[in-house]
């Protein structure tokens, strides 16, 4: 196991070095020039050769990306003062530091993220287990053929209305905002009570297909067949035997789901309005913003990778045949 | 200065803003026509703002404001805006919606006062009054109240107001506007060379230029005469910056205060709070009040967001509004049938003039220009930018904010011929001889400026152009148009003024001297005359009279040059909670007014 971390550790740094390199070459070769959103309303040549020195864009590329990159790890020393590890330097925009606005946005993301994973999979499981354990009656119907409509909505579809009965509309709910948990847990609840469910709908339908289809899978299994005609109790032969096989492929969608949620859910910050990873890459990209979109690519990259490694270390634990450590005892 | 439709507030204050601020307002056009817009300032209020604002005396720049009528104290306003503010430093902001945020917490020498029948008159903020001239308007006086202080307490003094122009030489201040330098050092950028550190590496601007004799006085020794010289320091970027507590670049996250609120937090992109600053003293003040205990601000509200919480005015939205949002569109007509929420609503003139640029190096002949300014569907193009109650068609080139500006000019006959005349364009072409000429019409990919190049190249072919549309893309739009050899014919801008006068529009976008790339007379006219009244009129001491000559001479550009087709003024309408009190519109922050809100009691 700790060689296979460390493989995928050294390979995730790997990749994050290469995807640095490609978006701040990228960026360079855009025709945009951030200088002139900085530049008043003269915007002479004068003007633009200044802020290009002011933002560091004299240099040659590859000398601004190794100083980019040295500062992540060993901090960077700028006329506006030290910039400490990990150091992605002051926003073009705002001028504030891009670590800080990165970990300022990130407890939104996460609360998105992991309140939303408890709702999708709680429900989108329970109903693919129902529908699986009842195959072929009307409950199973019900259950696949509402998650299939489900499944084709949009958030920015589904967001708006529900935002339009339950806020708008009743005052039922207050309007989705996010305050940090510690500081007011109730707050906190409610505030990102509608974007849970709203991203539960959607993301509930693919789990709930997919743990039935996988469900039923299993259980025409053999071991699960041998179980059942030994006279095992039917309750025990779904959940320690089909479940648990069925629970891989729902693992690897998972990773990836939480990965990319982990990264920013654009659609769902900006149709409730929340500032997170998304928002922030999004904007980052509309400023010209630099070491803004590198902090927001390298964390939520990061990120993405991370949930990878945790995820393939999982299948190991589900599933004892899986070795991570090819020809060692994991 | 504004918003655009991609939820985020540019940062330049380019015309390019200009361009976004209109184009904010929809994506998709209010189907009004010509109905009513509703209440609030209309005509009449535009009437009172084409006289010269006059300069205050001591007494009328003493404080405190007259109060609100009804207004008690105590309340937070809740506060929706689209996006975060780009600059908090001063010196930084050219922005109206940063302009308008730093009216709470920022004093800059001079202000403006507006009374309740609309009269708006230029007063001393920090100073005893609007500035005294002499040495025929080269020299520039100013004297400190007495009482005004910081938030930390300490007493601002003359040392603080030298330190905040000086600091504007430094390199890192880019933002802001330069008047102020420019008439103390140098054109362009050369004013730089006087102070390339600015203040901090123990240089300083010698007396002859900025001189404090006292803790209490600061001279303005300028280059030239400058009789707006207290307009051009009543802008927010002249906003006073203590020299014991600058941080320099790092000040821009966290500027102190001087005004009636002071930042109690910030979260970049997230939220703001503004709390009382207790030492403000109403009495030093003739243009602020200190009625709430604050204002909590959140970031990322939609103009549909924002406005579906105000129209159901529920809950928090009662005493809720937004400093620069507008009435989202499509939600306009619901506002205005709503005779609860026509209560509530705020209107008034922007500073922008929309424009036909026409590059006069291509097109010399003046029949051709006349023809495309007959042909251009002037009420069509300005339905897509966001309907009737975003604007007005246009007669000239002077905003209905901007004195000398007249409400009948109307030389090319828009107001009666909204949709254009091609007939008239028609004919007049073919005296030219020009039938079937090649226009190349450049616009921004941006999705309002897309569909209007649709019914202008539609007009224009009909007027018999050959037109030919060139696409750009909308962020490197002003900078490809600034290029002097841009290479296009006819391309869309719009302009607004710094301050209330002529000077800050017809100078930058008609003086025929000041032709160069990055420079903004977008359609290059070099016309001697134009260009000896641009410096005859600026050296006019009299605003009375410098009104009058820059309104004749704005006649004379639009009707014997016509270097750009008027298209349309710019209107703002904004709605707020039914428990806000004092909102009225200010034509100087083009927004809501906050300095005069109170939370009415529940």
């Amino acid at each position: 196991m700790l060689r296979f971390l460390v493989r995928r550790t050294l390979g995730a740094a790997a990749v994050l070095l290469l995807i640095s390199a490609f978006t701040f070459f990228l960026f360079f070769s855009i025709p945009q020039d951030p200088a002139l959103l900085a530049c008043g309303k003269n915007c002479t040549a004068d003007a633009v050769a200044l802020i290009h020195r002011n933002l560091g864009l004299d240099d040659p590329v590859p000398l601004q990306y190794a100083a980019f990159m040295t500062g992540i790890v060993t901090g960077r020393e700028f006329a506006a003062g030290p910039c400490p590890a990990p150091c992605f330097g002051y926003s073009f925009a705002n001028d504030r530091p891009v670590f800080e606005t990165l970990a300022d946005r990130f407890p939104t993301t996460a609360s998105l993220t992991v309140g939303g994973a408890v709702v999708f999979l709680a429900v989108g499981l329970g109903a693919g287990m129902i529908a699986a354990a009842r195959r072929g009656t009307a409950t199973d119907k019900v259950v696949s053929s509402v998650s299939l409509v489900l499944s084709s909505m949009q958030i920015y579809f589904l967001g708006p209305v529900v935002l339009g009965v339950l806020v708008y509309g009743t005052g039922l709910l207050p309007s989705p905002s996010y305050v940090p948990l510690t500081e007011d847990p109730a707050g906190w609840f409610t505030g990102l009570l509608i974007p849970w469910c709203v991203m539960a709908v959607i993301f509930t339908a693919n789990y709930t297909r997919m743990a039935r289809s996988t469900l039923i899978e299993q259980l025409q299994e053999d071991h699960v067949r041998t179980a059942r005609a030994k006279g095992m109790p039917g309750r025990t032969v779904f959940f320690r035997y089909a479940w648990r096989g069925s629970l891989i492929p729902i693992v690897t969608i998972f990773g990836m789901d939480l990965g990319s949620l982990f990264g920013g859910a654009m659609i769902t910050e900006f149709t409730f309005g929340l500032a997170g990873l998304g928002r922030l890459a999004v904007d980052s990209v509309i400023d010209i913003d630099l070491p803004m979109i590198m902090g927001v690519m390298l964390f939520s990259s990061a990120l993405i990778l991370l949930c990878n490694i945790v995820v393939d270390a999982a299948y190991a634990l589900i599933d004892p045949r899986v070795r991570l450590d090819a020809g060692s005892s994991a | 200065m504004a918003n655009d439709s991609r939820t985020r507030t540019t940062r330049t204050a380019l015309a390019a803003l200009a361009a976004l601020a209109a184009g904010s307002l929809a994506l998709t056009a209010c189907t009004g026509t010509d109905s009513d817009p509703g209440p609030g300032p209309g005509g009449k209020d535009a009437a009172v703002q084409q006289k010269a604002v006059p300069l205050g005396d001591e007494a009328a720049s003493r404080g405190p404001a007259p109060e609100v009528p009804g207004a008690s104290g105590g309340g937070t306003v809740r506060v929706h805006q689209d996006a975060d503010y780009d600059h908090l430093d001063p010196a930084q902001i050219y922005t109206a919606d940063g302009g308008l945020i730093a009216s709470l917490y920022t004093r800059q020498l001079t202000t403006y006062t507006t009374d309740e029948k609309g009269r708006k008159v230029l007063v001393g903020d920090l100073a005893t009054d609007s500035g005294t001239p002499s040495d025929g308007g080269r020299t520039w006086t100013f004297t400190l109240k007495d009482g005004i202080r910081f938030e930390d307490g300490t007493p601002i003094t003359s040392a603080d107001v030298r330190h905040t122009i000086e600091r504007m030489y430094a390199p890192f201040v880019t933002d802001g506007p330069s008047y102020v330098q420019q008439w103390l050092s140098g054109d362009g950028t050369d004013y730089r060379k006087a102070l390339p550190d600015g203040p901090y590496e123990g240089d300083h601007l010698p007396d002859d230029v900025l001189e404090t004799p006292d803790g209490k006085t600061v001279v303005l020794h300028f280059r030239s005469p400058q009789p707006d010289a207290p307009f051009a320091l009543a802008m927010p970027a002249y906003g006073v910056v203590p020299k014991a507590k600058d941080t320099r670049e790092k000040y821009d996250a966290a500027p102190l205060s001087a005004g009636p609120y002071r930042i109690a937090s910030f979260k970049p992109g997230r939220s703001m709070e503004l709390v009382r600053n207790k030492h403000w003293d109403a009495d030093t003040d003739p243009y602020r009040h200190q009625y709430v205990d604050g204002f909590d601000i959140t970031f990322n509200h939609s103009d549909e967001d924002s406005t579906k919480r105000l129209l159901a005015d529920t809950g928090e939205a009662e005493t809720a509004l937004s400093f620069t949002n507008g009435v989202d569109p499509l939600q306009t007509r619901k506002a205005l049938g709503d005779p609860d929420a026509r209560e509530r609503l705020v209107q008034g003139y922007q500073p922008y003039v929309w424009q036909m640029n026409m590059n006069m190096d291509r097109i010399k002949d003046k029949r051709v220009r006349d023809a495309i300014t007959h042909a251009l569907p002037n009420r069509r193009i300005l339905t897509l930018n966001g309907g009737a109650y975003a604007g007005e068609v246009a007669g000239g080139l002077l905003a209905p904010t901007v004195p000398g500006h007249e409400k009948d000019f109307d030389p090319y006959g828009k107001l009666a011929e909204p949709d254009g005349d091609p007939q008239r364009a028609r004919k007049l072409l073919k005296q030219a001889g020009k039938e079937g000429m090649r226009l190349v019409y450049a616009y921004s990919n941006d999705e309002i400026r897309q569909r209007q190049s649709v019914v202008v190249a539609d007009a224009l072919e009909k007027a018999g152009f050959d037109v030919q549309r060139k696409e750009l893309d909308a962020g490197t739009w002003y900078s490809q148009l600034r290029k002097v050899d841009n290479g296009y014919d006819i391309y869309m801008t719009s302009w607004a003024q710094d301050w209330p006068s002529a000077s800050t529009v017809i100078p930058p976008l008609f003086d025929g001297t000041q032709i160069q790339d990055g420079a903004s007379n977008y359609s290059h006219v070099d016309d001697e005359h134009v260009n000896s009244e641009i410096r005859r009129i600026g050296a006019i001491t009299d605003p009375v009279k410098a009104t009058k000559e820059w309104s004749r001479l704005h006649r004379y550009i639009v009707e014997e040059i016509n270097p750009a087709a008027p298209i349309s003024y710019t209107r703002q309408i904004q709605l707020h909670g039914s428990r806000i009190g004092g909102a009225r519109y200010s034509d100087t922050l083009n927004y809501i007014d906050p300095t005069r809100l109170y939370v009415v009691k529940g």
